[in-house]
Protein backbone atom coordinates (compact mmCIF):
# COMPACT_ATOMS: atom_id res chain seq x y z
CA UNK A 1 0.00 0.00 0.00
CA UNK A 2 1.28 3.50 -0.63
CA UNK A 3 2.29 6.09 2.11
CA UNK A 4 -0.45 8.79 3.03
CA UNK A 5 2.29 11.50 1.56
CA UNK A 6 1.47 9.96 -1.88
CA UNK A 7 -1.83 9.29 -0.95
CA UNK A 8 -2.62 12.46 -0.43
CA UNK A 9 -1.03 13.96 -3.52
CA UNK A 10 -2.53 11.69 -5.56
CA UNK A 11 -6.33 12.72 -4.17
CA UNK A 12 -5.13 16.59 -4.22
CA UNK A 13 -4.57 15.80 -8.03
CA UNK A 14 -7.73 14.25 -8.25
CA UNK A 15 -7.72 11.00 -7.40
CA UNK A 16 -11.03 9.35 -5.79
CA UNK A 17 -9.64 6.17 -5.25
CA UNK A 18 -6.21 7.77 -3.91
CA UNK A 19 -8.88 9.24 -0.98
CA UNK A 20 -10.04 6.13 -0.51
CA UNK A 21 -6.92 3.96 0.14
CA UNK A 22 -5.71 7.30 2.32
CA UNK A 23 -9.35 6.44 4.42
CA UNK A 24 -8.62 2.91 4.91
CA UNK A 25 -5.36 3.60 5.71
CA UNK A 26 -6.07 6.41 8.55
CA UNK A 27 -9.46 6.05 9.35
CA UNK A 28 -9.08 3.22 11.62
CA UNK A 29 -6.44 4.74 13.93
CA UNK A 30 -8.32 8.13 13.67
CA UNK A 31 -11.51 6.28 14.62
CA UNK A 32 -9.65 4.55 17.55
CA UNK A 33 -8.92 7.76 19.01
CA UNK A 34 -11.98 9.07 18.78
CA UNK A 35 -14.04 6.52 20.32
CA UNK A 36 -11.62 6.18 23.04
CA UNK A 37 -12.21 9.93 23.01
CA UNK A 38 -15.94 10.55 22.41
CA UNK A 39 -17.40 6.80 24.06
CA UNK A 40 -20.61 7.19 21.66
CA UNK A 41 -20.47 5.04 18.97
CA UNK A 42 -22.73 7.04 16.48
CA UNK A 43 -21.11 10.02 17.54
CA UNK A 44 -17.91 8.73 16.68
CA UNK A 45 -18.76 7.89 13.60
CA UNK A 46 -20.36 11.42 12.80
CA UNK A 47 -17.32 12.87 14.40
CA UNK A 48 -15.10 10.58 11.54
CA UNK A 49 -16.94 11.63 8.86
CA UNK A 50 -17.02 15.17 9.58
CA UNK A 51 -13.07 15.20 9.89
CA UNK A 52 -12.75 13.55 6.71
CA UNK A 53 -15.16 16.26 4.92
CA UNK A 54 -13.08 18.99 6.94
CA UNK A 55 -9.71 17.46 5.35
CA UNK A 56 -11.62 17.26 1.68
CA UNK A 57 -12.41 20.58 2.27
CA UNK A 58 -9.45 22.04 3.31
CA UNK A 59 -7.32 19.62 0.76
CA UNK A 60 -5.72 22.52 -1.41
CA UNK A 61 -3.99 23.36 2.45
CA UNK A 62 -1.62 20.52 2.29
CA UNK A 63 2.08 20.88 1.62
CA UNK A 64 2.90 18.33 -0.88
CA UNK A 65 5.89 16.07 0.64
CA UNK A 66 4.48 16.72 4.20
CA UNK A 67 3.41 13.93 6.07
CA UNK A 68 -0.86 14.42 5.87
CA UNK A 69 -1.50 12.24 9.78
CA UNK A 70 -0.89 14.38 12.67
CA UNK A 71 -2.66 17.38 10.80
CA UNK A 72 -5.57 14.91 9.85
CA UNK A 73 -5.54 13.47 13.27
CA UNK A 74 -5.54 17.44 14.72
CA UNK A 75 -8.26 18.22 12.93
CA UNK A 76 -10.14 15.34 14.42
CA UNK A 77 -8.96 16.27 17.52
CA UNK A 78 -10.23 20.31 16.78
CA UNK A 79 -13.87 17.98 15.45
CA UNK A 80 -13.72 16.26 18.88
CA UNK A 81 -13.24 19.33 20.71
CA UNK A 82 -16.13 21.43 19.07
CA UNK A 83 -18.31 18.97 19.08
CA UNK A 84 -17.59 18.36 23.48
CA UNK A 85 -18.77 21.91 23.70
CA UNK A 86 -21.82 21.89 21.87
CA UNK A 87 -22.35 18.71 23.93
CA UNK A 88 -21.90 20.54 27.09
CA UNK A 89 -24.39 23.23 26.28
CA UNK A 90 -26.71 20.71 25.18
CA UNK A 91 -26.71 19.03 28.40
CA UNK A 92 -28.86 21.68 29.61
CA UNK A 93 -31.39 20.75 27.23
CA UNK A 94 -31.44 16.94 27.17
CA UNK A 95 -32.35 17.09 31.05
CA UNK A 96 -35.07 20.13 30.17
CA UNK A 97 -36.67 17.13 27.79
CA UNK A 98 -35.58 14.18 29.95
CA UNK A 99 -34.07 12.20 26.69
CA UNK A 100 -31.77 9.56 27.58
CA UNK A 101 -28.06 9.98 26.58
CA UNK A 102 -26.61 7.57 23.75
CA UNK A 103 -25.29 4.65 25.72
CA UNK A 104 -21.67 4.05 25.66
CA UNK A 105 -19.42 2.45 23.57
CA UNK A 106 -16.81 -0.30 23.84
CA UNK A 107 -13.34 0.38 22.18
CA UNK A 108 -14.61 -1.25 18.90
CA UNK A 109 -17.28 1.24 18.77
CA UNK A 110 -20.38 -1.08 19.89
CA UNK A 111 -22.82 -1.33 22.66
CA UNK A 112 -23.26 -4.80 21.75
CA UNK A 113 -20.62 -7.30 20.70
CA UNK A 114 -21.60 -7.86 17.35
CA UNK A 115 -18.80 -7.35 15.51
CA UNK A 116 -15.46 -9.71 14.37
CA UNK A 117 -12.77 -8.26 15.90
CA UNK A 118 -10.03 -9.67 17.96
CA UNK A 119 -11.24 -9.39 21.47
CA UNK A 120 -9.79 -9.24 24.82
CA UNK A 121 -11.29 -9.84 28.11
CA UNK A 122 -14.74 -7.63 28.16
CA UNK A 123 -14.58 -7.06 31.90
CA UNK A 124 -10.72 -5.85 31.97
CA UNK A 125 -11.41 -3.64 28.99
CA UNK A 126 -14.44 -2.13 29.71
CA UNK A 127 -12.76 -1.01 33.37
CA UNK A 128 -10.28 0.36 31.66
CA UNK A 129 -12.40 2.22 29.84
CA UNK A 130 -14.63 3.28 32.32
CA UNK A 131 -11.42 4.57 33.98
CA UNK A 132 -10.60 6.83 31.15
CA UNK A 133 -13.72 8.36 30.55
CA UNK A 134 -13.72 9.63 33.95
CA UNK A 135 -10.28 11.58 32.89
CA UNK A 136 -10.98 15.22 32.04
CA UNK A 137 -10.89 15.63 29.00
CA UNK A 138 -7.09 16.60 28.38
CA UNK A 139 -5.81 14.33 30.30
CA UNK A 140 -7.99 11.43 28.58
CA UNK A 141 -6.51 12.90 25.16
CA UNK A 142 -2.35 12.62 26.73
CA UNK A 143 -3.46 8.88 27.67
CA UNK A 144 -5.17 7.73 24.59
CA UNK A 145 -2.39 9.63 22.29
CA UNK A 146 0.63 8.67 24.04
CA UNK A 147 -0.27 5.00 25.33
CA UNK A 148 -2.66 3.69 23.56
CA UNK A 149 -2.29 5.05 20.14
CA UNK A 150 1.74 5.03 20.76
CA UNK A 151 2.27 8.37 19.57
CA UNK A 152 5.94 10.00 21.19
CA UNK A 153 4.69 12.95 23.13
CA UNK A 154 5.97 15.40 20.63
CA UNK A 155 3.66 14.17 17.76
CA UNK A 156 0.73 14.12 20.42
CA UNK A 157 1.46 17.56 21.93
CA UNK A 158 1.48 18.62 18.07
CA UNK A 159 -1.83 16.68 17.64
CA UNK A 160 -3.73 18.66 20.43
CA UNK A 161 -1.63 21.86 19.96
CA UNK A 162 0.47 22.36 23.12
CA UNK A 163 3.95 22.45 24.37
CA UNK A 164 5.68 18.82 24.95
CA UNK A 165 6.09 19.96 28.62
CA UNK A 166 2.14 20.41 29.13
CA UNK A 167 1.70 17.10 27.11
CA UNK A 168 4.01 15.40 29.82
CA UNK A 169 2.37 17.12 32.22
CA UNK A 170 -1.00 16.13 31.28
CA UNK A 171 -0.01 12.28 30.55
CA UNK A 172 1.95 11.99 34.14
CA UNK A 173 -1.43 13.54 35.62
CA UNK A 174 -3.67 10.68 33.41
CA UNK A 175 -1.65 7.78 34.26
CA UNK A 176 -1.87 9.24 37.68
CA UNK A 177 -5.30 9.13 37.64
CA UNK A 178 -6.21 5.77 35.89
CA UNK A 179 -3.60 3.94 38.55
CA UNK A 180 -6.49 5.01 40.81
CA UNK A 181 -9.17 4.65 39.32
CA UNK A 182 -7.99 1.06 38.13
CA UNK A 183 -7.01 0.59 42.25
CA UNK A 184 -10.33 0.38 42.79
CA UNK A 185 -13.19 -1.72 42.14
CA UNK A 186 -14.38 -1.69 38.70
CA UNK A 187 -18.04 -0.45 40.27
CA UNK A 188 -16.19 2.37 41.62
CA UNK A 189 -14.88 3.17 38.56
CA UNK A 190 -17.87 2.91 36.81
CA UNK A 191 -19.57 5.19 39.33
CA UNK A 192 -16.55 7.55 38.57
CA UNK A 193 -16.82 7.36 35.28
CA UNK A 194 -18.60 10.13 34.15
CA UNK A 195 -17.55 11.19 30.67
CA UNK A 196 -16.31 14.56 29.09
CA UNK B 1 -0.68 -1.30 41.80
CA UNK B 2 0.87 -1.92 37.94
CA UNK B 3 -1.64 -5.48 37.56
CA UNK B 4 -4.30 -2.35 37.33
CA UNK B 5 -2.33 -0.78 34.31
CA UNK B 6 -2.01 -3.69 32.86
CA UNK B 7 -5.79 -3.25 31.88
CA UNK B 8 -4.77 -0.09 29.83
CA UNK B 9 -1.51 -2.07 28.39
CA UNK B 10 -4.77 -4.65 27.39
CA UNK B 11 -6.88 -1.42 25.84
CA UNK B 12 -3.20 -0.26 23.79
CA UNK B 13 -2.56 -3.68 22.81
CA UNK B 14 -5.59 -4.41 20.54
CA UNK B 15 -6.33 -3.88 16.97
CA UNK B 16 -7.72 -0.54 15.95
CA UNK B 17 -11.80 -0.72 15.41
CA UNK B 18 -13.26 -0.95 11.86
CA UNK B 19 -14.53 2.72 10.81
CA UNK B 20 -17.81 3.19 9.49
CA UNK B 21 -17.58 3.29 4.74
CA UNK B 22 -16.94 7.03 3.80
CA UNK B 23 -20.63 8.77 4.18
CA UNK B 24 -23.00 9.54 1.68
CA UNK B 25 -22.29 13.34 1.40
CA UNK B 26 -18.21 12.21 1.00
CA UNK B 27 -19.25 10.04 -1.77
CA UNK B 28 -20.87 12.94 -3.29
CA UNK B 29 -17.94 15.56 -3.60
CA UNK B 30 -15.66 12.65 -4.60
CA UNK B 31 -18.21 11.22 -7.61
CA UNK B 32 -16.47 15.10 -8.81
CA UNK B 33 -13.36 15.44 -7.42
CA UNK B 34 -11.69 18.22 -9.15
CA UNK B 35 -7.58 18.58 -8.70
CA UNK B 36 -6.55 21.45 -6.62
CA UNK B 37 -3.29 23.93 -6.30
CA UNK B 38 -1.85 22.96 -2.99
CA UNK B 39 -0.03 25.10 -0.62
CA UNK B 40 3.17 26.24 -1.11
CA UNK B 41 3.99 28.11 2.02
CA UNK B 42 7.58 30.41 0.74
CA UNK B 43 5.72 31.50 -2.33
CA UNK B 44 3.09 32.30 -0.58
CA UNK B 45 5.37 34.36 2.09
CA UNK B 46 6.92 35.58 -1.10
CA UNK B 47 3.82 36.86 -2.18
CA UNK B 48 2.44 38.29 0.87
CA UNK B 49 5.59 40.32 1.68
CA UNK B 50 6.12 41.66 -2.30
CA UNK B 51 2.11 42.47 -1.50
CA UNK B 52 3.03 44.32 2.12
CA UNK B 53 5.82 46.34 0.96
CA UNK B 54 4.65 47.71 -2.20
CA UNK B 55 1.43 48.55 0.21
CA UNK B 56 3.90 50.42 2.83
CA UNK B 57 5.76 51.95 0.15
CA UNK B 58 2.83 53.56 -1.25
CA UNK B 59 2.07 54.38 2.32
CA UNK B 60 5.03 56.23 2.71
CA UNK B 61 4.97 58.06 -0.89
CA UNK B 62 1.46 59.16 -0.01
CA UNK B 63 2.26 60.47 3.59
CA UNK B 64 5.61 61.54 3.33
CA UNK B 65 8.82 61.13 4.89
CA UNK B 66 9.68 62.93 8.35
CA UNK B 67 10.91 66.43 8.54
CA UNK B 68 13.89 65.35 11.12
CA UNK B 69 15.43 62.11 9.00
CA UNK B 70 18.41 64.70 8.39
CA UNK B 71 18.70 65.65 11.71
CA UNK B 72 19.02 61.79 13.80
CA UNK B 73 21.39 59.46 13.84
CA UNK B 74 21.63 57.40 10.10
CA UNK B 75 22.70 54.41 12.21
CA UNK B 76 19.84 54.76 14.91
CA UNK B 77 17.72 55.18 11.62
CA UNK B 78 19.00 52.52 9.59
CA UNK B 79 19.10 50.09 12.38
CA UNK B 80 15.60 50.45 13.79
CA UNK B 81 14.12 50.18 10.08
CA UNK B 82 15.92 47.20 10.39
CA UNK B 83 14.74 46.20 12.87
CA UNK B 84 11.11 46.97 12.49
CA UNK B 85 11.81 44.82 8.86
CA UNK B 86 12.75 41.65 10.58
CA UNK B 87 10.22 42.13 13.19
CA UNK B 88 7.48 42.10 9.80
CA UNK B 89 9.69 38.87 8.08
CA UNK B 90 10.30 36.75 11.11
CA UNK B 91 7.11 36.03 12.24
CA UNK B 92 5.53 36.27 9.11
CA UNK B 93 7.68 33.82 8.31
CA UNK B 94 7.06 31.18 11.32
CA UNK B 95 2.88 32.06 10.57
CA UNK B 96 2.75 30.97 7.15
CA UNK B 97 5.78 27.92 6.48
CA UNK B 98 6.25 24.77 8.29
CA UNK B 99 8.74 23.04 8.96
CA UNK B 100 9.81 20.48 6.54
CA UNK B 101 7.31 17.52 6.25
CA UNK B 102 4.58 19.04 8.30
CA UNK B 103 1.58 20.87 6.66
CA UNK B 104 0.78 23.05 10.06
CA UNK B 105 3.06 26.14 10.73
CA UNK B 106 5.05 26.06 13.64
CA UNK B 107 2.82 28.14 16.48
CA UNK B 108 5.16 27.71 19.79
CA UNK B 109 8.31 29.63 17.58
CA UNK B 110 5.48 32.02 16.21
CA UNK B 111 3.87 32.18 19.45
CA UNK B 112 7.25 33.42 20.96
CA UNK B 113 8.30 35.81 17.73
CA UNK B 114 5.05 37.47 18.43
CA UNK B 115 5.97 38.17 22.62
CA UNK B 116 9.26 39.18 21.28
CA UNK B 117 8.05 41.53 18.87
CA UNK B 118 5.18 43.49 21.16
CA UNK B 119 7.27 43.58 24.12
CA UNK B 120 10.25 44.68 22.61
CA UNK B 121 9.84 47.42 20.28
CA UNK B 122 7.60 49.34 23.20
CA UNK B 123 10.95 48.69 25.06
CA UNK B 124 13.08 49.77 22.91
CA UNK B 125 10.98 52.76 21.59
CA UNK B 126 10.87 53.83 25.40
CA UNK B 127 14.47 53.31 25.70
CA UNK B 128 15.82 54.81 22.38
CA UNK B 129 14.47 57.48 20.79
CA UNK B 130 17.23 60.25 19.92
CA UNK B 131 15.41 63.51 18.59
CA UNK B 132 16.42 66.13 16.18
CA UNK B 133 15.73 70.19 16.48
CA UNK B 134 12.46 69.52 13.89
CA UNK B 135 11.30 66.73 15.87
CA UNK B 136 7.90 66.88 17.52
CA UNK B 137 7.32 66.17 21.78
CA UNK B 138 3.87 65.57 22.71
CA UNK B 139 4.70 64.02 26.63
CA UNK B 140 2.00 62.84 28.40
CA UNK B 141 0.13 65.82 28.07
CA UNK B 142 -0.62 65.57 24.65
CA UNK B 143 -0.12 61.97 24.05
CA UNK B 144 -3.75 61.78 22.95
CA UNK B 145 -2.84 63.57 20.02
CA UNK B 146 -0.55 60.88 18.28
CA UNK B 147 -3.54 58.52 17.58
CA UNK B 148 -3.56 59.26 13.75
CA UNK B 149 -0.17 56.79 14.07
CA UNK B 150 -2.27 54.00 15.69
CA UNK B 151 -4.49 54.28 12.87
CA UNK B 152 -2.02 54.65 10.46
CA UNK B 153 0.27 51.35 11.56
CA UNK B 154 -3.18 49.40 11.88
CA UNK B 155 -4.14 50.36 8.64
CA UNK B 156 -0.75 49.24 6.80
CA UNK B 157 -0.77 45.76 8.86
CA UNK B 158 -4.22 44.78 7.20
CA UNK B 159 -2.89 43.86 4.23
CA UNK B 160 0.03 41.38 5.46
CA UNK B 161 -3.08 39.90 7.86
CA UNK B 162 -5.70 39.77 5.21
CA UNK B 163 -3.27 37.82 2.42
CA UNK B 164 -2.10 36.01 5.44
CA UNK B 165 -5.57 34.70 6.94
CA UNK B 166 -6.49 33.86 3.15
CA UNK B 167 -3.46 31.61 2.79
CA UNK B 168 -3.88 29.85 5.94
CA UNK B 169 -7.77 29.01 5.44
CA UNK B 170 -8.18 25.43 6.38
CA UNK B 171 -4.59 25.10 7.59
CA UNK B 172 -4.97 25.65 11.52
CA UNK B 173 -6.59 23.24 13.40
CA UNK B 174 -4.46 23.89 16.44
CA UNK B 175 -2.76 26.92 17.38
CA UNK B 176 -4.69 29.33 15.25
CA UNK B 177 -5.12 31.93 17.58
CA UNK B 178 -0.66 32.29 18.43
CA UNK B 179 -0.48 31.97 14.49
CA UNK B 180 -2.44 34.37 13.76
CA UNK B 181 -0.85 36.72 16.45
CA UNK B 182 2.59 36.35 14.67
CA UNK B 183 0.41 37.49 11.66
CA UNK B 184 -0.66 40.62 13.39
CA UNK B 185 2.20 41.26 14.94
CA UNK B 186 4.68 41.43 11.52
CA UNK B 187 1.85 43.50 10.03
CA UNK B 188 2.51 45.73 12.75
CA UNK B 189 5.75 46.14 12.19
CA UNK B 190 5.72 46.93 9.39
CA UNK B 191 2.99 49.31 10.31
CA UNK B 192 6.05 50.90 12.78
CA UNK B 193 8.33 50.82 9.86
CA UNK B 194 5.69 52.98 8.17
CA UNK B 195 5.86 55.28 10.84
CA UNK B 196 9.48 54.96 11.47
CA UNK B 197 9.97 56.34 8.27
CA UNK B 198 6.87 59.24 8.50
CA UNK B 199 6.30 60.53 11.86
CA UNK B 200 8.68 63.04 13.86
CA UNK B 201 7.05 62.95 17.02
CA UNK B 202 9.72 61.28 18.41
CA UNK B 203 9.20 61.10 22.05
CA UNK B 204 9.52 58.11 24.11
CA UNK B 205 5.79 57.78 24.95
CA UNK B 206 5.38 58.21 21.98
CA UNK B 207 7.51 55.89 19.95
CA UNK B 208 7.44 53.36 22.75
CA UNK B 209 3.64 53.20 23.56
CA UNK B 210 1.79 53.87 20.10
CA UNK B 211 4.94 52.84 17.81
CA UNK B 212 5.23 49.93 19.40
CA UNK B 213 1.68 49.57 20.44
CA UNK B 214 0.53 49.08 16.79
CA UNK B 215 2.38 45.67 17.20
CA UNK B 216 0.64 44.65 20.48
CA UNK B 217 -2.99 45.72 18.99
CA UNK B 218 -2.42 44.45 15.52
CA UNK B 219 -1.28 40.63 17.02
CA UNK B 220 -4.37 41.14 19.64
CA UNK B 221 -7.32 42.06 17.20
CA UNK B 222 -5.35 39.42 14.44
CA UNK B 223 -5.60 36.61 17.20
CA UNK B 224 -9.26 37.73 17.85
CA UNK B 225 -10.57 37.84 13.84
CA UNK B 226 -8.05 35.88 12.11
CA UNK B 227 -8.85 31.83 13.76
CA UNK B 228 -12.72 32.66 13.14
CA UNK B 229 -11.90 33.59 9.08
CA UNK B 230 -9.84 31.01 8.65
CA UNK B 231 -11.13 27.82 10.30
CA UNK B 232 -10.54 24.50 8.83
Amino acid sequence: MADAKELMARYCDGDASAFRELYALVAPRVYGYLVKMARQRALADDLLQLTFFKVHRARSAYVRGADPIPWIYAIAHRTFLDEARKQNRAVVRVAETDELPETRADLHGQSDASRDEPRADPELVQTALDALAALPVQQREAVVLTKLDGKSVAEAAEIAGTTVGAMKVRAHRGYEALRKLLGGTPSAVRTAGGGK
Amino acid sequence: MSDHLDRVDELAALPPPVPPPIGAALEGELAHLETVGTRRPLRQLAILVGLSVVYATGLVVVLATRGDMHELPMGWIAGAAVGWLFGFLVPSYLALVPRTGSVTPRWQPAAIAAVIASLGFVSLGLAIHPMGDHSVRLGWEQFGRGHPCLEIGLATALVPVIVGAIFLRGVLPVGSRWIAAALGAGGGCLGGLVLHVHCNIADGLHVGLIHGGVVIIAALLSAAIVPRASNA
